[in-house]
C-alpha cells in the first residue's frame, strides 16, 4: 500500500505492505539503521522510536498505524547539528558497551525528559524497566539521565538539541 | 600484511597493526573484536601510550583474517577468554614504541642531532633545544627507512599518560548516535534476505516441505534446502518472514535429540556412579583422610543449560562472487567463520573474505560460526548479496548453551577442620562441539576433505595439536584453600546438546559449586563463612586482599538490614581475582538483591571506568543466570522461546554495585568475565543466611 511518514522532519513516501512493522520500513526502506531489532515482540526496546511524540516499539508497529504520523529516530534526535543533551551525556558517562540496545534506551530517556524535566529516580527507573540491555549498562544509564535531569539541559532536551 | 611505506598513498605501515599518512591520519588495526568488552578503546590506548599520541587520535578498524592477527594463547584469530589486554599488552606497547623510536630516528637525523635526545609528544618528534618540531605525517617516508637494532625500550610506568588513567570509551559517540554498524546493519547493493527454518530437536533432518506453496509467496525468491534446515530468500525480510509462516517443513527426527532435561541429569547421574571420572588434580590422600575424618560431608549441585541471549540476534551477509565469497558479520572468531563459509562453497579458505562488524553482544555465542555457515550456503546458491537475520525465537532455541552440569562434592572434616576436599564434576567438555571449525582454522591450507579429520585429530591429540580442553574443570583444579587431601575428578558424559562458551565458561559453573559447598562447610562447622574462608588463604596474598576488601566495603561485621542476608563467595577466573558480598532478601514472593560489594585485583589496569563496567555488567549477567537462567528440554525440544519466558534482569531490579580495584603494578588479566562466577554462590549463600534453607539448584527461587 501507498502511504507517507514524516521522519525525522522529512516527508517519506513508501509502497509497502501494511502490516510490515515500522522497523524493518525504517531501516530497510528508509536506511535508518540505528533503530534496532532485539525481540520482535516489544519485549526488549531495542526498535523504540517515537510516533506523534509517543514512544512506540516499532518492531511492533504495523507502518499501517503509523501511516501519516511523526516519527522521530536516533538519527533525528539530534538537532542543528548539535547532539542531544541526553547523547552528549551519554558520550560523557562512557554508557555503551556492546551498544546495541543503546538507541532504544536513549528514545526512552527522552521521551521521559520530554514530558518530566526533573523526574526522580524512581521515575526514571520506572522510565528505563522496558529497555533490557544485556551488557549491564543499567547504573551509567541513570547517571547520565540525571547528569541531565533537572537542569537547564533537560529543559532544552524537551525543545531542542541542548547547548554544550 | 605488507608493510613500508607507499608512495601514492603516503601510508607508512610499520608493522602489522598501525598505519600513519603524510597527512597526519593514524590507523590502527584492531584484531580483537568489539563486543561491548572495550578492546576498541583499550588497545588503541596501549598503542597511543607508546606512540605518543592521544587515543582519540587514532581510528581503529577491523581486522581482516591473517596470520599476524592470531591470539598467541589459541593459534586461532579469536576473542575470548578475557585474554584481549593480556595478549596485547607487550605486542601492542612495543609495536607503538617501535614506531615513535624510528620516527624519532628520521627526525634526528634531519636535524643532524642525537636520538636520544630528540622527544616525542602528540603526534610530533621535538628538536633537542625543546622549540622546533615535526609533526609525524612529514615524517613517514623517512622513518620507514629507519631500522631499529635490538629491543626498544617501552616507556616507565611513571611516564605513562593514558594508561591507569583513561576513562573514556572511543566507540561512546557512535553509539549513541545509531551510527556504529553492526552485523546486522550492512548494506550491499541488489541485497537480498533470507531466513532459515530449523529443526526443533537438535540433528533432525528435512524430510520434505511445502515448496511451491512457499515459492508463490509475495517477495519470494527462491526456497531451498540447505544442510541446516530449509532458506526462503525474498527480496525483503519481512516477506521472508511472512512466506516462513506457510513453510510447513516435514522433519526426520529418528537421529535427533530427542531426551528431556530429567533425563539428562538421570544421564549424568548414572556416569556419575558408573564412573567416579579422570582425576584432574590429586594431592595428599583424599581416601585416607575420610577414613580418618570422623565426619564426611556431602551435597550434589545441578546447574541448567543457558542461552547467550545477545541483544543482537545472530546474523551475517554473503556475497558470492564465482571465484570469491565476501562475508559480513559480528563474529568473534574470524578465521573459524572462513572455515565454515569454504565448508559450504566450492572455495577455499584463502578465497573468503570475512570483514568484522561491530557486535552486538558475543559472551562466546560468536565463537561458532553457524551463522556464517548458513549465510554462505545461501549466497552460494543465490549469487547475490543476502542477508541473514534470526528471530529472537530461533536466536533462544538453536543457541549453543553453557552445558547444564553435575557436582558431586564431598568433604572430610576432622575436628571441625576441612581435611580433604573430594569434587566430581560430571557433564561435557566444549572443545568436542568446537574443533569442527576450528582444528582446520588452524591448518588452513588442509584440503576440504581432511576438515572433518582434523576435527577428530584435534580431539584425540587433546595437549598435543590442540590445547588441552579446560573448559569442564577451570577453576575447580584451581581450588585456593589450603587443604592438604584433594581429589578432583571430571567425568566426561555428552547427552547431544549442542553447547560452548558462555561467558567466564567453566568458572561460571565450578564457581557455584566450589563456594556454595565452601559455605556449607564453614556453616557445617560453626564458623563465619568469611573466618572459615581465611583461615585456609595463608600465603594466598592476592586472594586475602580482595576478600578483606570486599568484607570491609559490604560492613560484613555490622548487622545485616531486617529481612536481608549476607552472602560472601571467592573466586579466581581468568587470572583476575575477585571477591563479592551480596546483600540480598525475599521481597513479595520474589528474590530482590539488594547489593553487590566487589573487589577484583586484576593487576595493572589500563582503564579503570571499563574495568568498573565490566565487573558491575559480569554480575548482572551472573544475577540473571542466578535469579532465571534456565533453558529446559522436553522431548529434545528446547520449551523457550523469548524474553517473556528468557527473563534479563531490568533496570528496576538492579542492586547497588560498588567495585574496588586493587592498584597493581602485576601484568593486566582479564575483566570481561570474572565478575559473573562469583556472584551466582554469592547470591545464594546470602539466601541461605537469611533463610536457612541450601539451595542446590540453580536457578535460585524465593520458595525453596
Amino acid at each position: 500500500m501507498a502511504l507517507s511518514l514524516t521522519v525525522n522532519g522529512e516527508q517519506r513516501s513508501l509502497d509497502v505492505e501494511g502490516d510490515t512493522p515500522l522497523l524493518w520500513v525504517l531501516r530497510d526502506e528508509l536506511g535508518l539503521k540505528g533503530t534496532k531489532f532485539g525481540c520482535g515482540v516489544g519485549l526488549c526496546g531495542a526498535c523504540t522510536v517515537h510516533l506523534n511524540g509517543q514512544p512506540v516499539r516499532s518492531c511492533s508497529t504495523p507502518v499501517e498505524v503509523a501511516a501519516g504520523g511523526e516519527v522521530t529516530t536516533i538519527e533525528g534526535l539530534a538537532e542543528d547539528g548539535q547532539l542531544h543533551a541526553l547523547q552528549k551525556a551519554w558520550i560523557a558517562e562512557g554508557v555503551p558497551q556492546c551498544g546495541y540496545c543503546q538507541s532504544g534506551q536513549i528514545m526512552s530517556a527522552a521521551h521521559l525528559l520530554a514530558t518530566n524535566p526533573a523526574p526522580a529516580r524512581d521515575d526514571i527507573v520506572a522510565a528505563m524497566t522496558g529497555n533490557l540491555c544485556r551488557c549491564g549498562t543499567y547504573s551509567r544509564i541513570i547517571a547520565a539521565v540525571e547528569s541531565v535531569a533537572g537542569s537547564s539541559l533537560a529543559y532544552d532536551a524537551s525543545v531542542a538539541g541542548g547547548e554544550n | 600484511m605488507p608493510t613500508g611505506y607507499k608512495e601514492e598513498t603516503g601510508e607508512w605501515k610499520p608493522d602489522a597493526w598501525l598505519e600513519i599518512t603524510t597527512s597526519d591520519e593514524i590507523h590502527f588495526t584492531l584484531a580483537r573484536v568489539e563486543m561491548g568488552q572495550g578492546t576498541y578503546t583499550g588497545l588503541t590506548t596501549l598503542i597511543a601510550e607508546e606512540l605518543e599520541v592521544d587515543p582519540e587520535a587514532i581510528t581503529p578498524r577491523f581486522a581482516p583474517v591473517a596470520p599476524e592477527y592470531r591470539n598467541p594463547l589459541y593459534k586461532l584469530q579469536l576473542t575470548g577468554g578475557s585474554t584481549s589486554i593480556s595478549t596485547s599488552w607487550e605486542p601492542l606497547r612495543t609495536a607503538g614504541a617501535s614506531a615513535r623510536q624510528m620516527l624519532i630516528m628520521a627526525a634526528a637525523r634531519v636535524w643532524n642531532v642525537d636520538a636520544d635526545k630528540c622527544t616525542a609528544r602528540q603526534g610530533r618528534v621535538f628538536h633537542p633545544n625543546g622549540l622546533d618540531s615535526v609533526r609525524y605525517g612529514q615524517l613517514v617516508e623517512l622513518a620507514s627507512k629507519e631500522v631499529i637494532r635490538g629491543d626498544v625500550a617501552l616507556k616507565p610506568a611513571s611516564e605513562w599518560k593514558y594508561i591507569g588513567k583513561q576513562r573514556g570509551r572511543l566507540d561512546a559517540r557512535a553509539k549513541s548516535t545509531g551510527t556504529a554498524v553492526y552485523g546486522i546493519d550492512v548494506e550491499l547493493p541488489g541485497m537480498v534476505y533470507t531466513v532459515v527454518s530449523r529443526p526443533s530437536q537438535h540433528g533432525g533432518r528435512v524430510k520434505a516441505f511445502n515448496e511451491s506453496e512457499v515459492r508463490a509467496m509475495r517477495g519470494v525468491l527462491d526456497v531451498f534446502e540447505i544442510e541446516r534446515g530449509v532458506a526462503i530468500v525474498a527480496d525483503k525480510y519481512w516477506r521472508a518472514r511472512k512466506a516462513q509462516s506457510a513453510l510447513k517443513v516435514e522433519w526426520d527426527n529418528s537421529d535427533a535429540f530427542s531426551l528431556s532435561t530429567s533425563e539428562v541429569f538421570a544421564s549424568y547421574r548414572k556416569a556419575a556412579d558408573k564412573d567416579r571420572g579422570k582425576s584432574e588434580r590429586s594431592e595428599g590422600d583424599y581416601e585416607g583422610a575420610v577414613k580418618k575424618a570422623g565426619k564426611v560431608f556431602e551435597a550434589e549441585y545441578s546447574q541448567p543449560y543457558l542461552a547467550h541471549s545477545t541483544l543482537e540476534p545472530m546474523n551475517a551477509t554473503a556475497w558470492y562472487k564465482g571465484d570469491s565469497i565476501e562475508v559480513w558479520a559480528p563474529t568473534q572468531a574470524p578465521d573459524l567463520g572462513r572455515i565454515a563459509a569454504a565448508r559450504v562453497t566450492d572455495l577455499s579458505p584463502s578465497d573468503v573474505t570475512i570483514h568484522t562488524t561491530f557486535l552486538g553482544g558475543g559472551f562466546g555465542r560468536r565463537l561458532t560460526q553457524d551463522f556464517i555457515e548458513e549465510a554462505a550456503a545461501v549466497a552460494y546458491r543465490v549469487k547475490k548479496p543476502v542477508k541473514l537475520i534470526w528471530s529472537r525465537e530461533e536466536d533462544t532455541q538453536h543457541d549453543l548453551y553453557r552445558p547444564a552440569m553435575l557436582h558431586r562434592m564431598q568433604a572430610s572434616l576432622e575436628a571441625d577442620q576441612l581435611t580433604g576436599w573430594h569434587h566430581q564434576i560430571v557433564g561435557p567438555q566444549l572443545l568436542d562441539w568446537y574443533v569442527r571449525n576450528a582444528a582446520p582454522a588452524q591448518y588452513p591450507w588442509a584440503p576440504k576433505f581432511m576438515y572433518d579429520t582434523l576435527g577428530k585429530v584435534g580431539l584425540l591429540a587433546e595437549g598435543i595439536a590442540t590445547p588441552k580442553d579446560m573448559s569442564a574443570i577451570e577453576g575447580a583444579i584451581e581450588y585456593p584453600y589450603n587443604v592438604e587431601n584433594l581429589d578432583v575428578r571430571h567425568t566426561h558424559t555428552d547427552p547431544g546438546v549442542p553447547v560452548t562458551f558462555w561467558r567466564s565458561v567453566g568458572y561460571s559453573h565450578n564457581g557455584f559449586a566450589v563456594e556454595t559447598f565452601m559455605d556449607e562447610l564453614a556453616h557445617e562447622t560453626g564458623e563465619d563463612p568469611y573466618q572459615f574462608r581465611r583461615k585456609l588463604l595463608k600465603g594466598q596474598p592476592r586472594h586475602l586482599d580482595v576478600l578483606d576488601r570486599a568484607v570491609r566495603m559490604a560492613g560484613w561485621d555490622t548487622p545485616v538490614p531486617e529481612g536481608r542476608g549476607r552472602g560472601i563467595a571467592l573466586f579466581k577466573s581468568f587470572g583476575t581475582f575477585v571477591a563479592q558480598v551480596v546483600e540480598a532478601g525475599i521481597e513479595n514472593g520474589t528474590i530482590k538483591v539488594y547489593k553487590v560489594a566487589c573487589a577484583v585485583d586484576c593487576g595493572q589496569v589500563v582503564n579503570p571506568r571499563i574495568v568498573e563496567d565490566q565487573i558491575e555488567g559480569g554480575i548482572i549477567f551472573g544475577l540473571t543466570a542466578a535469579l532465571y537462567g534456565e533453558i529446559t528440554f522436553e522431548g529434545g525440544q528446547v520449551q523457550q522461546s523469548n524474553f517473556h519466558d528468557v527473563q534479563l534482569m531490568r533496570q528496576y531490579e538492579r542492586p547497588e554495585v560498588t567495585v574496588d580495584i586493587v592498584p597493581s603494578t602485576e601484568s593486566p588479566t582479564g575483566v570481561g568475565e570474572p565478575g559473573v562466577p562469583p556472584v551466582i554462590p554469592a547470591l545464594g549463600n546470602a539466601l541461605f543466611a537469611l533463610t536457612g534453607k541450601r539451595q542446590r539448584t540453580l536457578p535460585l527461587k524465593a520458595d525453596a
